[in-house]
């Protein structure tokens, strides 16, 4: 756990000056969250509204997205406004991952042990990839508790790297879904309740990511 | 998972300088471990990236919580936020408390909101 002062210092010299020189060639938002929070079907919906085609996979089985999955050049309009950036869908965010979970949900042992590897190197990633990131939006499930530990982990680090944020609460189709629970868990947080699934609550999560960018 | 369960409670300011690979390797050991005071989230996310690539059929992964004293009081004034920033910089850590242990043997922890509850599988 070696950090100290000068690690910090470090770090926030590192953050600011890739704040300064990226924001002039590229942007990269970021979905973030944790796994099963609906951040691919997210990234499909905003893919397919504004460039026509999916960006992943989607599956009730958590870690269905095990890598960093990046689409380029999403342009977005409203009125005579355009917003171009990156777009970087991130494997969801655990503090565990146990490959008898996998075999619960049917799939073959050997092929569960793979998926574990393979979603434990996903996790690694989407933690890196916090450093690159220029925004982000937190996907949360609105049916689910939102003070969940990997959620303040993940909004913590945001904060620690001065990164804007906008957090989702997606799945407001559900019946037990409730955005208004999401709002009250992280009142410094401004929180768009949507569902990426039927695409309600979508348009609103465009205008705000003008004023997020 | 074959040892007895543990329980080692940590200062914050031994954690600090303790290498992230010993806690895993601790954490393995049936281990739970109590530390005064609350994580940064950096050192939550080095946690959790160290006990990924750890993760193994015998080692599930970690759970962890962590309660910031100042997160409980609420109706806080402008010399309340301040004094705990002082205070905070005097330390050298947020004052509360982190629970971290193998999620082999435990289920969640939970923040209640001003405890935190420990579920045992």
């Amino acid at each position: 756990m070696v950090g100290g002062p000068l690690k910090r210092l470090h770090n926030w010299l590192k953050s600011l000056i890739r704040s300064i020189f990226r924001r002039k060639t590229e942007v990269r938002l970021g979905l973030y969250g944790p796994t099963n929070s609906g951040k691919t079907t997210l990234a499909n919906r905003i893919c397919m509204d504004w460039i026509g085609e999916k960006m992943g996979k989607v599956s009730s089985i958590p870690h269905e997205t095990r890598e960093i999955q990046v689409k380029e050049k999403v342009t977005i309009e409203k009125g005579n406004k355009k917003l171009v950036f990156k777009l970087v869908d991130t494997p969801g965010i655990a503090t565990k991952i146990d490959f008898e979970d996998f075999v619960k949900r049917g799939l073959k042992k050997k092929k569960a042990k793979q998926r574990a590897k393979e979603a434990t190197k996903g996790v690694i990633e989407a933690i890196k990839w916090l450093d690159k990131m220029d925004a982000v939006l937190v996907v949360l499930d609105a049916s689910k508790n939102p003070i969940d530990q990997v959620n303040v982990t993940i909004l913590g680090n945001l904060e620690a790297r001065n990164t804007p944020v906008l957090i989702v609460a997606n799945k407001i189709d559900l019946k037990r879904a409730n955005a208004q629970k999401v709002r009250e868990a992280f009142p410094k947080y401004k929180v768009i309740g949507i569902s990426a699934k039927k695409g309600s609550g979508i348009k609103n999560l465009y205008n705000e990511l003008f004023e997020l960018l | 998972m074959d040892e007895k369960l543990k329980i080692k409670f940590i200062p914050y300011e031994v954690l600090k300088n303790k290498r992230t690979r010993d806690l895993i390797s601790d954490l393995k050991k049936n281990t739970i471990i109590i530390v005064d005071a609350k994580l940064t989230p950096r050192e939550e996310a080095r946690l959790i990236r160290a006990a990924m690539k750890k993760i193994s059929s015998k080692f599930s992964g970690i759970e962890l919580n962590s309660l910031e004293l100042s997160e409980i009081k609420k109706d806080k004034t402008w010399s309340d936020v301040i004094k705990e920033k002082i205070i905070e910089i005097i330390l050298g850590k947020k004052r509360g408390m982190t629970i971290i242990g193998p999620a082999d043997i435990i289920k969640k922890i939970e923040k209640d909101p001003t405890d935190l509850l420990l579920f045992m599988k």
